[in-house]
């Protein structure tokens, strides 16, 4: 069984200082970490080789080239191939394009099954997963917490999805791109002592524009169809305060300012 | 068609022709069909009140609930189509665009929007902004304000040039309220490009309820200034489905176990509504407080620091506000369900 993970570097968002004097995310030497629900999705493949361990697994990130390390680290806990597709041609790619790239690469392997996370960090939007299934022509399903690992070499899935309310259960035939989120608890183990210093460089693969073939006018900023034409830190203390007592117009207030949020 | 439509525009005081009006289309996603009619509101600030007709498309329900809201309701009636089955949905969607030639398309980011807003941008070959939770305008151009960086910072984006516009906007953000009643126009449509889903429901089953407090979407807190009444929280957690949390100085106290407890040296929460009752907002106590959306404080001091940061500060006793807000709650379920 073939498994594609598609993973994301993410700056740790969590550790980002914040200067309130300034008013500005302070994003110097700001660590890059896996994406968490890149990581729960991988460590579900890693489990899926550990009972079947014919399973074959290749992570793939669109990256600046400077996260090779990383990719590294990913090999050394059991991943057999990593993938890196980077050109400069590739920089400031929006989701369309990044999906775009993505799928071309994609298009030309052979797999059973496409892991992603749900949503990343950073950006956070939840696009590529969707936009991967639309471009590859296959079922997509966020919000997975969790994958039998019986029936899974069977070409099915049967997968638990959080849906807000309820947990719904649905069977998916594969292949198809189940994108896992980290409150399914899937840990990725940490690497073995003996292969810390594994060199691994040889199952690195680097993937450039040369071998995608996109006309440079149609991906990276250029291509993309929307622009961010600015940021802003959230400001905590900008909000219109309302001061009310304990009286019934105080409270009507209140119950007005629930119900209009959708909290009773 | 175009009769009908200039028609429910007369005696409007901005009268345009049907010619240079934007049209729009909402998806309503059954599960949030009150959030979904919200979308409204996002498209006059686009473009200005009265200034677009408005479509609702529905898959398998009636929509009624949009009556008198939208131009057009838009019925997908197919049994084949699942609600889950975003790929069948995904070439209505497309089909009913093709027909119409919306100006914009918007989706509320619910979990089946949001992976069916991606799916559908794809097929349409536009941009998409994600989780919309405000609309400017600057120079001409449509921004669309979402925030990033888990909430971290807010950035404002725009389309290049394509149409249709394509957003999944942020649930519980927007509220439309129209004085206006339309006259609203029903079709069916009956979708002709449906392909066999690979996608079977098995079944659904209700969450079992975590009793963790970061996973609560209201937290209803206590603090010193309820430490003589801690239980009280429950009645109004109750109400609100909420779980309760506490400042340390509760925790200290004895009256709560430290797994509630909120701040540097307990839990960092990021509920939608934190209710902060009688605590002071002590710096290592706020910094439990992550990327929470609301806060309600009811103090009798409106100077303590937790008032800065919140939408509403009740000013008074916080068990007399537990106790008239519960009895609001419960006197306005009766209205609603219609018991006396
Ligand atoms: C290293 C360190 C770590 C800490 N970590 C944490 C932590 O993780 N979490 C945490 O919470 N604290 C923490 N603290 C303690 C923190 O600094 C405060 O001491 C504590 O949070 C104060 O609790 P409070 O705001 O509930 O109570 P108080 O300071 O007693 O404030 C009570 C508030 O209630 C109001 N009030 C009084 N009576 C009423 C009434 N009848 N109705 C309404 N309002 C009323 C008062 O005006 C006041 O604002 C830490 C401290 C240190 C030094
Ligand atoms: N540049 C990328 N390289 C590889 N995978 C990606 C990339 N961007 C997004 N993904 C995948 O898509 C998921 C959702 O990311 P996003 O659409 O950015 O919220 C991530 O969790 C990854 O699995």
């Amino acid at each position: 069984m073939n498994i594609i993970c598609l993973v994301k570097f993410v700056p740790d968002v969590d550790n980002f200082v914040y200067d309130y004097d300034r008013n500005v995310l302070v994003r110097e030497n700001v660590k890059m970490i896996l994406n968490p629900d890149d990581a729960a999705a991988l460590a579900f493949a890693l489990k899926i080789k550990d009972k079947y361990p014919k399973t074959f697994i290749e992570v793939v990130s669109m990256a600046p080239k400077s996260i090779i390390g990383q990719l590294e680290d990913l090999l050394r806990r059991n991943v057999d191939k990593s993938t890196l597709i980077s050109d400069k041609a590739f920089v400031g790619s929006d989701t369309y394009i990044t999906s775009k790239i993505l799928a071309k690469y994609l298009k030309a392997q052979t797999f059973d099954c496409i892991l992603t996370g749900t949503h990343a960090l950073d950006g956070d939007t939840s696009h590529v997963p969707a936009q991967l299934g639309e471009l590859l022509s296959l079922a997509q399903l966020s919000n997975v917490l969790k994958i039998d690992e019986s029936n899974f070499l069977n070409s099915i899935a049967i997968v638990d999805v959080d849906r807000e309310r309820v947990i719904s259960t649905y069977r998916v035939s594969l292949p198809a791109i189940l994108s896992v989120q980290k409150e399914s608890n899937y840990k990725l183990p940490h690497i073995k002592f003996k292969n810390l210093h594994l060199d691994v460089s040889a199952n690195i693969h680097v993937v450039s524009n040369t071998d995608l073939s996109f006309d440079e006018k149609e991906v990276g900023i250029e291509g993309s169809l929307t622009k961010v034409s600015r940021t802003y830190p959230k400001k905590m203390e900008k909000k219109e305060r309302i001061f009310v007592e304990n009286d019934d117009e105080g409270i009507e207030v209140v119950y007005r300012f629930l119900k209009t949020k959708g909290y009773v | 068609m175009m009769m009908k439509v200039s028609k429910s525009y007369t005696g409007s005081s901005k009268q345009r022709g049907t010619y240079d009006m934007k049209k729009s289309l909402i998806f309503l996603d059954h599960e949030n069909i009150q959030n979904s009619i919200d979308l409204l509101a996002v498209i006059d600030l686009m473009y200005g009140k009265g200034n677009s007709i408005t479509y609702a498309a529905c898959l398998n329900h009636s929509g009624d609930e949009a009556m008198g809201l939208v131009d057009h309701i838009v019925n997908i009636q197919d049994d084949r189509i699942e609600n889950h089955d975003l790929i069948n949905l995904t070439n209505s969607l497309e089909e009913m665009h093709l027909i119409h030639a919306f100006d914009s398309i918007l989706i509320p980011a619910t979990q089946t929007g949001r992976m069916l807003a991606p799916r559908l941008s794809m097929r349409l070959h536009v941009g998409l902004v994600a989780d919309v939770t405000a609309i400017e305008h600057n120079n001409g151009e449509l921004e669309m304000v979402r925030p990033a960086f888990s909430g971290k910072i807010m950035a404002g984006i725009v389309n290049k040039g394509r149409r249709p516009v394509m957003m999944s906007v942020r649930q519980n953000v927007f509220n439309f309220i129209s004085a206006e009643s339309k006259n609203t126009q029903r079709t069916e449509f009956y979708p002709t490009n449906i392909q066999p889903s690979t996608v079977q429901l098995l079944e659904s089953k209700e969450k079992e309820r975590s009793l963790d407090i970061r996973d609560s979407e209201i937290l209803i807190s206590g603090g010193g200034g309820v430490q003589d009444n801690f239980h009280c929280l429950d009645f109004l957690a109750n109400e609100l489905d909420a779980q309760v949390s506490a400042s340390r100085r509760i925790v200290d106290s004895g009256l709560a176990s430290r797994k509630i407890q909120v701040g540097q040296s307990g839990k960092t929460v990021s509920p939608r509504l934190y209710i902060a009752l009688g605590i002071y907002g002590s710096l290592q106590h706020i910094e439990g407080l992550n990327n929470v959306e609301n806060i309600i404080s009811v103090n009798v001091d409106k100077d303590a620091p937790i008032c800065s940061l919140s939408d509403i500060v009740v000013v008074g006793d916080a068990v007399e506000f537990i106790d008239q807000l519960v009895k609001k709650i419960k006197n306005n379920r009766n209205i609603e369900t219609g018991e006396k």
